[in-house]
C-alpha cells in the first residue's frame, strides 16, 4: 500500500525526461503519412505539386514493400498501405520523408489524389442497422434453458447506441526508424504499448529484407490508453520502409488533427437487449442480447473487443436464461482498435441503462432492484464461470452507503418539485477480467528476467511499457517489496527487444495483475532458491557468483480452462469489481449536465502503490463520465471532430468531486486496476439524468443538443 | 511571408503608408498563428505590435477607461482600475480560454478577428464601447457597434488599427448584470451561445434594456428589436412569444460541428427569459 513517487515525477516536472519526439539521430529526416481523402474508391492518379524537386523526397507506397501488406493483427486482414483501392478515410496510401518537416507538410498538403469513387458506409447507424454489413465471426454465449417465459413476465425490449472514442493521449503517435545496413539490423524507438507487436510489425513489412528489428520504446510514452496498441504496428513498419529506402534515420510524428481523424478509436456500439422480468420476485429471468461493434474498413483486433463485449455485456446480474450474440459490423471508416474497457464500456452502457429502465418500469428503486439480481456465490456467468465471491455486492453496498443514495433520492425529488434546474443521482456497476482473455495468457506464455549485480541492483527486464500510469514504478515495488530491497537498488530496464523477453503487450489490465504478481513470486523464489534474508548481504559474501541472470515464465492456473468455440468456461481468473454514485445538476436554461460528485468503490484486491492506484482510478473515471457526457466524435452529416477545440474532453474546471474507496484490500493478489475505473462510471451518468427528468436518453453522450432534441421530442408526443 | 518588428509608433507607421489587403498584425498570436498553421494565412504581411507600449495599458481619461488593444486578458481580469469601475466586465472575462491563453489573447485581437465567438465582443456592446483607430495621418473614434461589416469584415482600412478600447466609465452603474457563455465544458471552450446584458428597472418596469448576443451571427450584435419590445414594459407585460419571434429575426444561428441551430436558438431564447426574471 506504500505510496512509492513515481519514477519518472521529478523528470517529468523539470522537462529531462525524454518522449519520442525529443530523439533525434544524425542525418535522420522527418516523414509523414499520405492518406485517403475518399471513403471508398479506387486511385486513378496521384499529382504531385510543382515547384518542389523529387528527388529530395523519399517515397514508398504498397509496390515498395519487400515482404507482406498485412499488418500482423488478431485477424490479419488489414494492409500497411492500399495498393488501388481505399476502403476508408485516413487509409495511408504512401509514406513521404524529407529533412525539412515543415516543407514536407506543405508538400503533402498540396498532393492532388484523383478517385474513381464506390459506395462507403459512413455513418454509424447505417452501419450498425443493417445485416448486410456483418462480417467476421459471430460470438455466441448460449446458456439458455429451454423454458417459455412466464406470461405474467415483464418483457422489455430497448436499443442502445455508444459512440467513438478518442484516446486523447497526451503524446501523438510517433516513431523512429533507424536502418543499419551492416547489420541488417532494423531499429526502431516507439511510444507504444506493445514492443513484441511492433516488432512484428516491421519484421513482417520487411520481410526478407532485414535480418532483424529492435524495437526499444522512448523513455516516455505520453499516454495510450489503448490507442499505442496496434496503430503502432503499421506506423513502424511505414517508417522502417522509409528509412530502408532513404538509408538515413526518419521519424515521424503525426499531427494532431492527423491522428484524430485515422488512428484507432473506441468502437461505436448497436446493443439490443431484451429482457423478461418476474414482478413478484423482481428478478430478471431471461436475457438475449444483440451486441454489435462497427469494427471500421478492417477486423483487426475487433474480434477481441467483441469477445471481452460479450463476456461483460450481462454486467453484474445473475439471469438464470441468457443467450447473447456479438457480432462486427463493417463500414469505410479507418479501423477501430483497443480502448481501455475494450468492448466492455459498452456493455455496461447497455445493460446498466437497461436494468435502470426496467425498475423505472416496474416502479421500483434501482438500487434495490439491482440487489435482487447482482452476483452473488453460487451464480455462474452466462459462460457457467462460477461466481466464488460477494466482492460485487460489497461494492455496490458500500457505495450506497456512503453516497447516502437513499436519503439523497427523496430530497432530489423534493427539492426538483420547486425548481426549473433538476437534480439527480444514479447508479451504475462493472466489473473487468484480469488479463488476456480465456487461453490468451496461456498463449502468451510471458517471461521476464532479472539481472542482479555486484553491487545488487537488480534490473528488471519486462516488455511491459510505463506510459504514465506508474507501471514501471510499482513494478519494481512488487520485486523490491516481497524481499525488502531497498527501492533505489531495483530497477525496471527501458524496453528493448533485443534485451527484453517477451513479457507480453501492457494491455487487458494484465500489468500488474499477472506481470507484477509473476514478479513478486519471482523475488520470493530468487529469495529461496540462493537462500539469502538480506540480499545486499548476500551479494556482499559472494560476490563470484554477480552478475547473474534469472528468468521466470508465468504458469497459468490450471482453473483456467476456457472453450473458444463454445464459449463455455472460466473467461478470466481474476475479476476486478466497481461500483459507483454519481450526482448531476441539470442547467435548464442550457440543457447541459453538471457533475457536481461521483463516489466509487473498488475491489483491485491488494493495492500495491495507494497513490498511483487512486490516480489511475481518478483518472479512469473521468474518461468515463466524459464518454457518457461530453465526448461527442462524429457528428451525421458533419464527419469527425478535427481537434481538441471541437472534441469536448472535460478540462479539470469540468471535474466533479471524485471519491474513491478501494475495499477487499488484505486480498493477497492485485488484480487489475487499468480498465475497470473507465468501465463502469458512464452508466450512472445516464441514470441521474433519468432520476432528474424522468426522461431516459438510449445513446451517448447526453450532450445538451441531444437532450433538447429529446426533450422537445418529448413536448410534441 | 514578411515579418515587421517595428521598433516604435513610428516604425509602425512607416511600414504601414501603403495598403497593403495581406497585411495582418500579430498581437498575442492566438488567432493568427492558428491561421498561418492551418494555411488560411499565407504570403502575408505580419507587423508585430505586442511590446508596443503605446498600445498597452489601462487608464481612466475623463468619463471613460480607456483599454490598449493589445493589453491582455489577465492584464484585464488583475486590474484595479477594471475591477472599481467594471467589476462585470472583469468578472465575465473570467471564462476566456484558459489562464495560459489569457496571458498572450489580446483585446484587439479579440476584436479585430472578428470571430462571431468573440467573447469579448458582446461584452462590450452592451457597455456602449468605442474603438479608436488610427492611421499614420488619421485617427477615428468609432462605436464598437458599427465596427463589423460581416463575416470576420469590418470598417478598418488595412492601413489603419485599432489603439485602444474606450468604455464609459459608469457603463455599468445602476445595472443589473448578465453574462452567460454556453459551450461543451467549463474552460478551454468556443462559445455556442453567448448573451449579455444589463438592465435597470423601475416601477417594475424595464427602463433600460441591453442585450447581446455572440455566436448567433456573422458577428456578435445588440438585440436592438427586442430592447426596444422590452423598454416600459413591466415582466407580465412581456409576451415572450413576441420576443421569440423578433429573436428569430435578429439571429441567423447555424448547425456546424459543433452544435445545432435549434439548439442555439432555444437556449437563446431561454437566457433571455432568465435574464429578465432574475
Ligand atoms: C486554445 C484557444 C482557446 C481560445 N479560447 C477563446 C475564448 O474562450 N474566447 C474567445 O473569445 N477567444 C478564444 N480564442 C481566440 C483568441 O485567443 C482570441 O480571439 C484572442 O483575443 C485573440 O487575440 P490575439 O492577441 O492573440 O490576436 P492575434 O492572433 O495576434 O491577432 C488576431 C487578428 O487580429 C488582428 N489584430 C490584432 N491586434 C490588432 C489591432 N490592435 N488592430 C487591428 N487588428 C489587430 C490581427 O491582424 C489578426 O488578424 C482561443 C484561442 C485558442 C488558441
Amino acid at each position: 500500500m506504500k505510496s512509492i513517487r513515481k519514477i519518472d515525477a521529478i523528470p517529468k516536472l523539470n522537462g529531462s525526461w525524454k518522449f519520442l519526439d525529443d530523439y533525434s539521430y544524425e542525418e535522420m529526416i522527418h516523414g509523414q503519412l499520405l492518406y485517403s481523402t475518399c471513403h471508398h474508391g479506387t486511385i486513378k492518379k496521384i499529382h504531385f505539386p510543382d515547384g518542389y524537386n523529387l528527388s529530395e523526397f523519399t517515397v514508398v507506397s504498397a509496390a515498395n514493400i519487400p515482404g507482406e501488406n498485412i499488418v500482423p493483427e488478431p485477424v490479419c486482414d488489414q494492409p500497411y498501405m492500399a495498393d488501388k483501392e481505399v476502403f476508408h478515410f485516413g487509409q495511408v496510401i504512401m509514406g513521404i520523408a524529407h529533412p525539412n518537416r515543415k516543407l514536407l507538410r506543405e508538400f503533402i498538403r498540396k498532393i492532388k489524389i484523383e478517385y474513381e469513387e464506390l459506395p462507403a458506409i459512413i455513418d454509424i447507424k447505417e452501419c450498425l442497422e443493417n445485416e448486410d454489413n456483418v462480417f467476421g465471426k459471430e460470438l455466441i454465449i448460449d446458456h439458455r434453458t429451454g423454458r417459455k417465459p412466464d406470461p405474467n413476465w415483464i418483457h422489455h425490449h430497448k436499443i442502445y447506441y455508444t459512440p467513438h472514442q478518442e484516446q486523447a493521449y497526451l503524446e501523438p503517435q510517433g516513431m523512429i526508424a533507424v536502418w543499419q545496413p551492416k547489420e541488417k539490423i532494423m531499429f526502431v524507438r516507439a511510444t507504444c504499448q506493445c514492443p513484441f507487436f511492433v516488432k512484428e510489425g516491421v519484421e513482417t513489412i520487411m520481410g526478407s529484407a532485414i535480418k532483424e528489428a529492435v524495437i526499444e520504446t522512448s523513455e516516455g510514452i505520453g499516454g495510450a490508453f489503448g490507442g499505442k496498441e496496434d496503430f503502432p504496428s503499421l506506423l513502424a513498419g511505414i517508417t522502417s520502409l522509409l528509412s530502408y529506402k532513404s538509408g538515413k534515420p526518419v521519424k515521424i510524428v503525426l499531427e494532431r488533427e492527423d491522428d484524430i481523424q485515422i488512428t484507432t478509436k473506441r468502437h461505436p456500439a448497436r446493443i439490443e437487449i431484451e429482457t423478461w422480468t418476474d414482478p413478484e420476485t423482481r428478478k430478471i429471468m431471461k436475457i438475449y442480447i444483440d451486441y454489435r461493434l462497427d469494427a471500421g474498413a478492417y477486423q483487426t483486433l475487433s474480434p477481441v473487443v467483441l469477445a471481452r463485449g460479450v463476456l461483460h455485456a450481462i454486467s453484474g446480474y445473475s439471469i438464470p436464461d441468457a443467450y447473447i450474440r456479438g457480432r462486427l459490423f463493417r463500414s469505410n471508416t479507418p479501423s477501430n482498435g483497443a480502448f481501455r474497457g475494450f468492448g466492455a464500456p459498452q456493455a455496461f452502457a447497455a445493460m446498466e441503462a437497461h436494468v435502470e429502465s426496467i425498475a423505472a418500469d416496474m416502479n421500483i428503486n434501482p438500487y434495490k432492484f439491482r440487489r435482487k439480481n447482482i452476483f452473488r456465490i453460487g451464480n455462474e456467468f452466462p459462460t457457467t464461470q462460477p461466481i466464488l465471491e460477494n466482492n460485487l455486492s460489497d461494492c455496490l453496498e458500500r457505495v450506497i452507503e456512503k453516497s447516502n443514495y437513499l436519503q439523497k433520492l427523496e430530497e432530489f425529488k423534493e427539492w426538483n418539485k420547486t425548481h426549473k434546474d433538476k437534480k439527480g443521482i444514479g447508479i451504475s456497476i462493472g466489473y473487468h477480467g484480469g488479463g488476456y482473455t480465456g487461453n490468451g495468457e496461456k498463449v502468451l506464455n510471458s517471461e521476464v528476467k532479472v539481472v542482479i549485480e555486484k553491487d545488487a541492483t537488480v534490473k528488471i527486464y519486462v516488455a511491459n511499457t510505463d506510459m504514465g500510469q506508474g507501471a514501471h514504478t510499482t513494478l519494481a515495488q512488487m520485486f523490491f517489496e516481497a524481499i525488502d530491497h531497498p527501492r533505489e537498488k531495483c530497477l525496471v530496464q527501458l524496453p528493448n527487444t533485443s534485451k527484453t523477453p517477451n513479457s507480453g503487450p501492457t494491455v487487458a489490465s494484465r500489468t500488474i495483475y499477472i506481470i507484477g504478481n509473476l514478479l513478486r513470486r519471482f523475488a520470493l523464489k530468487i529469495k529461496d532458491e540462493l537462500g539469502f534474508e538480506n540480499l545486499d548481504d548476500y551479494v556482499s559474501s559472494n560476490q563470484n557468483e554477480f552478475p547473474r541472470e534469472f528468468r521466470m515464465k508465468f504458469v497459468q492456473d490450471p482453473s483456467v480452462v476456457f472453450d473458444e468455440e463454445n464459449y463455455v468456461g472460466v473467461a478470466y481468473k481474476d475479476y476486478s469489481w466497481a461500483a459507483c454514485v454519481t450526482e448531476i445538476y441539470f442547467h435548464a436554461d442550457t440543457y447541459q449536465i453538471e457533475l457536481t460528485k461521483s463516489w466509487n468503490v473498488i475491489d483491485i484486491g491488494k493495492v500495491v502503490n495507494q497513490k498511483i492506484a487512486v490516480g489511475q482510478a481518478e483518472g479512469g473515471i473521468l474518461q468515463g463520465l466524459a464518454y457518457g457526457l461530453c465526448e461527442f466524435f462524429y457528428k451525421a452529416g458533419y464527419g469527425r471532430m478535427h481537434g481538441f477545440s471541437d472534441y469536448a474532453l472535460p478540462t479539470t474546471m469540468d471535474l466533479p468531486e471524485i471519491d474513491v474507496e478501494f475495499i477487499h484490500t488484505d486480498s493477497p493478489i492485485a488484480k487489475g486496476l487499468g480498465e475497470i475505473p473507465m468501465d463502469f462510471p458512464a452508466p450512472s451518468v445516464r441514470n441521474a439524468f433519468h432520476n432528474a427528468t424522468g426522461i431516459f436518453i438510449d445513446e451517448y453522450p447526453l450532450v445538451p443538443e441531444r437532450i433538447f432534441k429529446s426533450l422537445t421530442a418529448d413536448e410534441r408526443r | 511571408m514578411k515579418f515587421i518588428r517595428p521598433n516604435d509608433m513610428e516604425g509602425l507607421f512607416q511600414n504601414m503608408e501603403e495598403n497593403n489587403d495581406r497585411r495582418y498584425f500579430l498581437a498575442g498570436g492566438t488567432d493568427i498563428n492558428v491561421q498561418i498553421k492551418n494555411g488560411v494565412i499565407k504570403n502575408a504581411e505580419i507587423i508585430y505590435i505586442k511590446h508596443l507600449k503605446e498600445l498597452n495599458g489601462i487608464q481612466i481619461v475623463k468619463d471613460d477607461i480607456v483599454i490598449g488593444a493589445v493589453t491582455n486578458i489577465t492584464e484585464i481580469l488583475n486590474s484595479k482600475i477594471i475591477k472599481e469601475n467594471l467589476p462585470f466586465f472583469q468578472r465575465s472575462l473570467e471564462s476566456f480560454a484558459s489562464p495560459l491563453l489569457q496571458t498572450s489573447a489580446t483585446i484587439g485581437g479579440n476584436i479585430a478577428n472578428g470571430s462571431p465567438t468573440a467573447d469579448v465582443v458582446p461584452l462590450l456592446l452592451v457597455l456602449d464601447a468605442k474603438l479608436e483607430i488610427v492611421s499614420k495621418t488619421q485617427t477615428r473614434i468609432i462605436e464598437l457597434n458599427n465596427f463589423f461589416t460581416g463575416y470576420k469584415t469590418n470598417i478598418m482600412k488595412t492601413n489603419e488599427l485599432i489603439r485602444s478600447i474606450i468604455i464609459p466609465r459608469k457603463a455599468e452603474n445602476g445595472f443589473d448584470t448578465y453574462f452567460e457563455k454556453v459551450g461543451s465544458r467549463k474552460s478551454l471552450m468556443i462559445s455556442k451561445v453567448t448573451l449579455a446584458g444589463l438592465k435597470n428597472i423601475s416601477h417594475s418596469k424595464f427602463t433600460t434594456v441591453k442585450l447581446a448576443v455572440g455566436s448567433l451571427n456573422e458577428y456578435p450584435r445588440r438585440l436592438y428589436k427586442i430592447e426596444e419590445y422590452l423598454t416600459d414594459k413591466s415582466l407580465i407585460e412581456i409576451n415572450f412569444l413576441k420576443v421569440e419571434e423578433l429573436l428569430n429575426e435578429e439571429i441567423t444561428p447555424i448547425t456546424d460541428l459543433r452544435s445545432d441551430k435549434e439548439y442555439r436558438y432555444h437556449v437563446c431564447v431561454n437566457l433571455i427569459r432568465t435574464f429578465l426574471n432574475e
